[in-house]
């Protein structure tokens, strides 16, 4: 399947998230390339990656008219409305189980140019077949994980990894200062 | 007590409904209006004003569903009627409104007056699954709304009908969610109940 090519790029600078008491300060642009990449994020828990996802990343791709598919923490919650959405669109997944849930909607979104995965090696110790249903497409992996993101890529593929590391620096008036510095990228 | 506290919750119910949904001032705006503001106050003071603009959110498509039917009726003067507009008006205020309504006063029903109440017990597990249940659900409705957000690809046609399908598939979920989430509420009730108790006063 050929495939369109866009470089995702998200501009080093400050990005407050007011409300979760959170600010993002991106050290460099985040910008994986054109080519097949996985940017791997990691860090403690509680400074804000699923924030960062969902308020930074997320709202860019949108704003930038990019399909994405994003898989959240809380992935029973998000499994109702990926079986609701399904359903609507005349498959039977009732009953169905959480992977072939999940290779229906990948299989249904060919358009999709990014794929995140928050903490998703939690739920799927090899998810691989992640990777195998999207490969065609997918141009950027984001992959939120403590454990790694060998899971995910077969050894044979040498993908280029973007090491990304939230680290807390400090407080400003209530506000938690999370610094994101992104690390010599590298293949496997 | 307990009895009196949910006799006078329900009672206040009925007067509502009596009053403004069924009753001798139902088509009059100004008042359907001002029991709209104050409700939505009511419901500010009582959750907060994000929960209470999601539950509005909640009902704007059927309202709009309303509309279009209203709309129709009155170009089609249906039944030979020629206020099918201020009709659609009417009850796209009251439907928000008795919807807010009943939130906030089932809100007053704690889950102790619930385990106070002079029923089995499994009544009592019963009642207090689903005010769980629906209470964890509203919480869900933005959690729903924001990952159907996520699927913008999927949904294809005109901006109506991908708003239409967004909600059906709100509703889906919401469905769903309630039904497990009473399903396996119910079940932890009633063993917690056997195990800590040994079945002893099942019936009371």
């Amino acid at each position: 399947m050929k495939r369109s090519t866009w470089n995702m790029n998200i501009q080093r600078g400050t990005y407050p998230v007011e409300d979760r008491g959170l600010r993002f300060e991106l050290a460099a642009d985040l910008s994986p390339g054109v080519g097949t990449s996985c940017v791997w994020i990691r860090g403690e828990n509680g400074l804000g990656k699923t924030t960062f996802l969902e308020r930074v990343v997320i709202a860019r791709l949108k704003a930038d008219g990019i399909d994405y598919l994003y898989v959240g923490q809380d992935i029973r919650t998000q499994i109702y409305t990926l079986r609701a959405m399904l359903s609507v669109r005349g498959h039977h997944v009732f009953g169905t189980d959480e992977k072939e849930l999940f290779r229906l909607w990948i299989g249904q979104s060919p358009t999709a140019r990014v794929l995140i995965l928050d903490e998703f090696d939690k739920y799927f110790q090899d998810y691989r077949f992640v990777f195998d249903w999207s490969r065609a497409f997918i141009q950027t992996y984001i992959v939120v994980s403590h454990a790694g993101h060998q899971r995910m890529f077969p050894s044979e593929d040498r993908l280029a990894v973007h090491p990304v590391l939230f680290t807390a620096s400090g407080y400003d008036g209530g506000v938690k200062r999370v610094r994101i510095l992104l690390e010599q990228p590298w293949s496997f | 007590m307990v009895i009196l506290k949910i006799a006078g919750i329900f009672s206040f119910i009925l007067l509502f409904f009596g009053l403004f949904v069924f009753g001798p001032v139902y088509d009059r705006i100004p008042v359907q209006a001002g029991v709209f503001v104050c409700v939505v106050a009511w419901s500010t003071l009582r959750f907060s004003l994000r929960e209470t603009a999601s539950l509005i959110k909640f009902c704007l498509p059927f309202l709009f569903t309303l509309m279009i039917f209203g709309i129709a009726f009155q170009l089609i003067r249906l039944q030979g009627r020629e206020d099918w507009i201020a009709d659609t008006l009417i009850k796209c205020l009251i439907f928000p409104s008795s919807l807010i309504f009943l939130k906030i006063l089932l809100t007053y029903i704690t889950y102790l007056d619930i385990l106070r109440l002079p029923v089995p017990m499994k009544r009592r597990i019963d009642l207090i699954t689903i005010k769980s249940a629906f209470g964890k659900g509203g919480a869900m409705l933005n959690r729903f709304l924001w990952y159907l957000d996520t699927y913008p690809g999927i949904f294809s046609g005109t901006r109506a009908r991908k708003l239409l399908i967004r909600y059906a598939c709100l509703v889906i979920a919401l469905y769903l969610y309630l039904y497990e989430e009473i399903e396996d509420s119910n079940r932890l009730l009633r063993n917690r109940y056997h195990h800590l108790l040994g079945g002893r006063n099942e019936e009371h």
